[in-house]
């Protein structure tokens, strides 16, 4: 029996047993080992450019070189950590998935080690940024192979903010509060997400907090310091923008309304990554004409990014781990890798430096800072490394409800009390 | 299966007492009732029992995804009522109970008289009134995001248009007007199910029953208040029942449309035992969450019932 698995997907084996019965198994027997599926579950991408290259390019060619095929299993945008919790869960599903953010964490323990592959794909390549290893090293192993960042910046109107007078944007958050009041005065607000979204509100909450120089945790991972004078200058700061410069239903946004916003011209300024660009190149050129993006504002204490890693992993109970193994280190060989970065311009950031100064990153001028934004960016969380306590303070939006609450009016003293308490009852000290 | 088949054959050969007849065994009540009964019973605790059982069991549990769970008993559910959002989860789900059951009840009742009187396209605008029930809540939820859209609101077109307000309020992202939008679109879903249990319901009642009121003297109103409400009671019951089961564990209308926001104003049990679980990857907790609806859900039910058997006799 094992050796029909290996023969087939386990996918196959299930198809066939539950088609003919034995007749089949046999016929799979007599087939060359040269049929062999491997199974790669991805979410679908804002960039449809990039799963079409995928399917009609890379599944070909690799299917020429090997004689193997790769099953791309599509799943809606949303779903996908609820399909992979399913397959960790029942240790049954694809060979290989896609993961996002701090993933490879929650699901380390049905992950396969591979740090070896990890190693040579970065000598290839001029090295891995350090904000990879973040993303995907769990206990000294790599549980994933980092792909891109999926940055969040922000994204201005050139010309609404040139009416006002603003010629650069605004380097500092004082100096963006300021820019915020005069464009909500014109009619133009700001459009960031105060909601329960699951990017676009982590995408500047974090960094706004953390160059403030508020933390939720020491880098122990244990003490808790978000009660600081830095997180309540953080919030205050937070209170007055929303109030000067921001559209009140940010507070009820989730991720979807800010690209509705910005192509209805509702709003001047948003945090988003580069997607809203592209969309609006394609179907409303007008508006990408005037479309500018930019690294997030410095606050007293620097300047910060949300980290949004997107990586490869392979399930440690696939059948097909060897092989998945050589489908990855041959996917993120350059001559395959770089097209399919392209493929997406640079949606993608490359997390390895000899895509530093590629061609992709001068297809479109105005996404450079989503490359300049990955050395300062972090996952939430930071600077405790990843754990179950900061992906749960994640899930319940501590922070992000800290300033949504403070938004609605409440004291800066209250709702630093409630986030307290809160992350207080995540880690147990409560 | 096999040796039944083979014995429900006539044997010719064997001429005793009549033969074992699987048909005449199958028609013996206690037979029938129980092969009547086995196949749903089976259904239901596979696809019922089975979940509820691992979801006690998990919530007992230190369970993160894609891990070995860990027995700590009720920590979770001690952990939970320490957390200040469960307490905001729990007050926000009655709100959201009581005042979309109530809006609910007043409406179906309503749109059931209405509907249950003779006038030209009854039966056309009958069956136009169960779209909202009918349409998958994820496609029209999506359609109210529209309508509750600051930016393409129709709502608030009108609003500005007629001088109203100017500019319209953030349906969605101010805290109140969140819950009551919620609330809304409940009601919108599920009135129709209550209008037409309604109408099933005053349609048996018997129309002589009426004559004789009015015969009597009766008003419209003392008719409704003294003929209509008694006998419709039962089925009121049994809808608000399942609205308020319903409603109590809603999930999608509140995930499609603010997932929980503003700063938790919207979160419900259901939708925040999602996050915690699936989100923060920590099942047993999660589970400890949802289970939580439990217990006020079983005491509403069994008060209900009680109100109502004390009123029969």
């Amino acid at each position: 029996m094992a050796s029909i698995i290996r023969a087939t997907s386990r996918r196959d084996v299930l198809k066939i047993a539950g088609v003919g019965g034995a007749g089949a198994l046999v016929g799979a027997r007599s087939g060359r080992a040269a049929t062999k599926n491997l199974s790669f579950m991805h979410e679908s991408s804002f960039i449809q450019t990039y799963d079409d290259f995928f399917k009609k390019t890379l599944v070909p060619e690799y299917a020429k070189a090997t004689g193997i095929t790769v099953d791309y299993q599509l799943i809606s945008v949303g779903s996908l950590q609820t399909r992979m919790a399913t397959a960790a869960e029942t240790g049954n599903g694809p060979d290989m998935t896609l993961a996002f953010f701090n993933w490879p964490f929650l699901f380390d323990e049905k992950l396969a080690d591979v740090s070896d592959i990890a190693d040579e794909i970065g000598k290839k390549n001029g090295g891995w940024y350090d904000s990879a290893k973040e993303a995907v090293i769990v206990n000294g192993k790599w549980k994933a192979i980092p792909f891109g960042n999926v940055g969040q910046i922000m994204n201005w109107r050139s010309d609404w903010f040139e009416e006002a007078g603003i010629k650069e944007f605004p380097d500092t958050w004082d100096a963006f509060l300021e820019a915020g009041t005069k464009l909500k005065k014109a009619g133009h607000p700001f459009g960031l997400e105060l909601g329960h979204g699951f990017g676009d509100n982590h995408g500047w909450l974090y960094p706004l907090l953390w160059s403030f120089g508020g933390r939720e945790v020491e880098p122990d991972g244990k003490t808790i310091v978000i009660d600081s004078d830095e997180t309540a200058r953080a919030v205050d700061y937070c209170r007055k923008l929303f109030h000067d410069a921001i559209l009140e239903d940010c507070l009820g946004w989730t991720d979807v309304n800010n690209n509705k916003a910005w192509m209805s011209e509702q709003i001047s300024c948003t945090n988003n990554a580069e997607s809203i660009l592209w969309f609006a190149k394609k179907q409303f050129p007008d508006i990408a004409e005037v479309t500018q993006q930019s690294l997030n504002p410095q606050g007293p204490k620097g300047r910060f990014h949300i980290l949004a890693p997107w990586s490869h992993a392979i399930y440690n109970f696939s059948p097909n781990q060897k092989e998945s193994k050589d489908f990855l280190v041959w996917l993120m060989d350059p001559k395959q890798v770089e097209r399919w970065y392209a493929a997406a311009d640079s949606y993608y950031a490359p997390y390895l430096h000899a895509y530093d100064d590629a061609p992709l990153w001068h297809v479109e001028k105005r996404n450079l800072p989503y490359r300049d934004s990955l050395k300062t960016s972090h996952l939430p969380g930071w600077p405790a490394p990843v754990s179950r306590q900061s992906s749960e303070s994640v899930a319940k939006y501590v922070v992000v409800d800290m300033f949504a609450k403070a938004c609605t009016g409440r004291s800066t003293k209250e709702v630093i009390a409630e986030a307290k308490a809160q992350l207080q009852q995540i880690y147990k000290q409560a | 299966m096999a040796s039944a088949h083979t014995q429900a054959l006539p044997r010719p050969t064997l001429r005793r007492r009549p033969a074992f007849s699987l048909r005449r065994w199958t028609e013996r009540e206690g037979v029938f009732s129980w092969l009547m009964v086995i196949p749903p019973a089976l259904f239901l605790m596979a696809l019922v029992g089975y979940p509820f059982v691992y979801g006690i069991w998990l919530s007992l549990l230190d369970r993160p995804v894609a891990k070995p769970g860990v027995f700590i008993g009720l920590d979770n559910f001690i952990t939970a009522l320490h957390d200040p959002v469960f307490w905001r989860v729990a007050q926000n789900t009655f709100v959201y109970t009581f005042a979309a059951t109530a809006l609910k009840m007043a409406g179906g009742l309503a749109l059931a008289l209405v509907m249950n009187q003779e006038f030209r396209f009854k039966n056309l605008i009958r069956a136009v009134m169960l779209l909202p029930f009918i349409v998958p809540t994820v496609l029209s939820t999506i359609a109210w995001m529209w309508i509750l859209d600051p930016s393409f609101s129709v709502i608030n077109w009108f609003l500005v248009h007629w001088g109203i307000t100017k500019p319209g309020p953030s349906w969605l992202g101010n805290p109140g007007w969140a819950m009551f939008s919620l609330i809304m679109v409940n009601t919108w879903r599920g009135l129709p199910f209550y209008a037409i249990t309604l109408l099933a319901g005053l349609q048996t009642i018997s129309p002589e029953l009426y004559e004789a009121a009015t015969i009597d003297g009766a008003s419209t109103f003392a008719r409704f208040r003294y003929v209509t409400v008694p006998l419709l009671k039962p089925v009121i019951f049994i809808v608000t029942m399942f609205s308020v089961i319903f409603t109590f564990s809603d999930f999608q209308l509140v995930y499609v449309l603010t997932r929980g926001g503003p700063a938790n104003a919207t979160h419900l049990f259901a939708t925040y035992a999602f996050d915690v679980a699936m989100s923060g990857g920590q099942f047993g907790l999660g589970a400890s969450i949802a289970l939580s609806m439990l217990p006020p859900l079983a005491l509403l039910i069994a008060g209900m019932a009680w109100y109502m058997r004390s009123e029969k006799t």
